[in-house]
């Protein structure tokens, strides 16, 4: 044995030694249940930023191109002036809620921790980094051998541990909840077992008896982002039954209606709830997230429960019903591609990793296609009573005066729901090349500024943004006018 | 999505589920389910809450819970 060779095992086992096989990171313990404290949106100050016009951001997953994407809507809404409340103001100041997914989750954790700073910051701690090779790199260190060794620590919690370290600085939820306004940031994870979407937010950690304040925005980005093959789920141990947590109140009623079957989908919800707090005879004592693109790759799924529903922990539906908003825009950043192929030209059978890759991305695609659906569907709800209510009383008023109805009606808000993705780009060659960019974690700096740019450009034309942007008095830097 | 007026003869917050959720005598929007629905303090009012399967409603024809006052 040479002693270059003796020398490296003995540095080896020193390292085995003083380091061990690496474990995941602990979410910590949640002393007691309190409603009041907490990554809560009730708990977020509102400051100047009006509830009457209520902003809901959404971004997609896609790697490096869903985030380029969505922090080019950042900045144009930072760059489009409104006239709101007396008040001239940037769009962006206006925003309540980001609901995120992967890729989606770096600019939307980002701004989370340093708010405006993202737009010095982000592009060159992220955006323009070749983060992938980097990762690549940080696994293959004798250090990071040595952790991977361990069963319970995978190349997510390496991952989480660069992003803590390169990326966010290691802030946590703590300094979030510290800086105490709003937007609402959610960060979506996929929960392994019950394939449903976890969300980062106290509301979720108090099934668990977990803090949230404690775990760091690498770790939540890290468990929304592990894509499923290149990266392993996350491990978030379950201290249920330990903190004094009782469910909400309409979980149970939820559960007792499931029989009847008159909302599924409640029950649903209410049953995964259930999941985590049930201590009985097999108790998940651990969860294991993955890529909050398995549940739902744009992030609207959250979003679309408390704008129909009251049984949310941040309901925009009791918002409407208490007549605090007026006008709803969602804004849905949506990194999606269609990547031409070759496919079809022969008449050979396709292989196996061409047939599971068709198995896997098919299904995300048709299922993100009934996301936006249920949103526009959701906007034709809202819109179709008011329409039966004005056909009704105007059907009444044609047969005279003494024939006019008094129809009490809900709150009626003015819905706008915006959607910003590739293929609404207008000329062909332009629309191909944005949908055939890869899912990575690494793209060049060009394409990152072609991104951020088609973004801006995608989210001006879109026809809601522009009757948006007449309803209030909106000016955008990009048109060209003085704001 | 449903539509339920709690009738009381004062404006108080309504609660659903323990969450304020609107006002008495206006057109409440909610999803389908049982709910249970209260009334804000003072409590003078009959029955203490009352829980009530929505489903079936429409804007024209939105459910109706009534509350009274006790004295």
């Amino acid at each position: 044995m040479g002693s270059r060779l003796r020398t490296y095992l003995a540095a080896l086992a020193a390292a085995l030694l003083l380091i061990g096989c690496g474990s995941f990171q602990v979410n910590p313990p949640l002393a007691r249940y309190d409603p009041s404290s907490g990554y809560r949106f009730e708990k977020l100050e509102q400051g100047s930023n009006s509830d009457k016009l209520f902003v809901i951001l959404v971004f997609s997953g896609g790697g490096t191109r869903a985030s380029a994407l969505s922090y080019g809507v950042l900045e144009a809404l930072r760059d489009t002036q409104i006239q709101w409340e007396n008040r001239k103001m940037s769009l962006l100041e206006e925003v309540d809620v980001i609901s995120s997914i992967s890729g989606g989750s770096f600019p939307a954790a980002y701004y989370a921790l340093y708010g405006l700073q993202i737009f010095d910051e982000f592009p060159n701690r992220f955006l323009y980094r070749p983060i992938q090779s980097e990762l690549i790199d940080a696994t293959l260190t004798p250090a990071g051998l040595l952790k991977l060794g361990g069963g319970s620590f995978g190349r997510s919690d390496l991952a989480a541990e660069f992003y803590d370290r390169e990326v966010f600085g290691a802030g946590t939820y703590a300094e979030v909840i510290a800086r105490g306004r709003r937007p609402f940031v959610i960060l979506n994870a996929t929960d392994m077992t019950t394939g449903t979407q976890f969300p980062f937010i106290q509301d979720q950690f108090d099934l668990l008896c977990s803090d949230l304040s404690g775990i760091s925005l690498g770790r939540a980005a890290a468990a929304s982002s592990a894509y499923p093959g290149g990266l392993t789920p996350l491990t978030f141990q379950n201290y249920a039954g330990k903190c004094g947590y009782h469910q909400p109140e309409w979980v149970d009623r939820a559960v007792r209606d499931h029989k009847s079957r008159i909302n599924i989908r409640r029950a649903a919800r209410a049953e995964n709830r259930l999941s985590y707090t049930d201590t009985g005879h097999n108790p998940r004592k651990y969860v294991h997230l993955t890529d909050g693109g398995v549940a739902d790759n744009i992030g609207l799924r959250e979003p679309l429960t408390a704008i129909n529903s009251l049984n949310n922990s941040w309901s925009v539906l009791r918002l409407i019903n208490q007549k605090k908003v007026d006008k709803l825009v969602v804004i849905v950043v949506n990194a999606g591609t269609n990547p031409t192929t070759s496919r079809d030209q022969t008449p050979e059978v396709p292989g196996l990793v061409d047939t599971l890759t068709a198995a896997a991305v098919v299904p995300l695609g048709n299922y993100s296609f009934d996301t936006l659906e249920l949103l526009r569907q959701t906007v034709n709800e809202f819109n179709e009573s008011m329409r039966l209510v004005s056909g009704c009383k105007e059907l009444a008023a044609s047969k005279g005066p003494q024939c006019e109805l008094d129809i009490p009606v809900p709150h009626q808000i003015e819905f706008f729901p915006i959607e910003v993705a590739f293929e609404y780009i207008e000329a062909a060659d332009e629309r191909n090349w944005f949908k055939n960019l890869p899912t990575t974690l690494e793209l060049p700096r060009e394409t990152v500024d072609k991104l951020r740019m088609v973004g801006q450009q995608i989210l001006n034309e879109d026809p809601e943004f522009k009757r948006l942007m007449e309803a209030l008095h909106g000016c955008t830097a990009l048109a060209g006018q003085r704001c | 999505m449903e539509f339920v007026i709690v009738s009381y003869p004062a404006r108080r917050p309504v609660y659903v589920d323990g969450d304020l959720s609107g006002y008495t005598n206006e057109v409440l929007q909610m999803d389908a389910g049982t709910h249970k629905f209260t009334l804000g303090p003072p409590e003078d009012c009959d029955p203490v809450f009352c829980e009530v399967m929505v489903k079936g409603t429409n804007v024209l024809l939105p459910m109706k819970i009534a509350f009274i006052r006790k004295w």
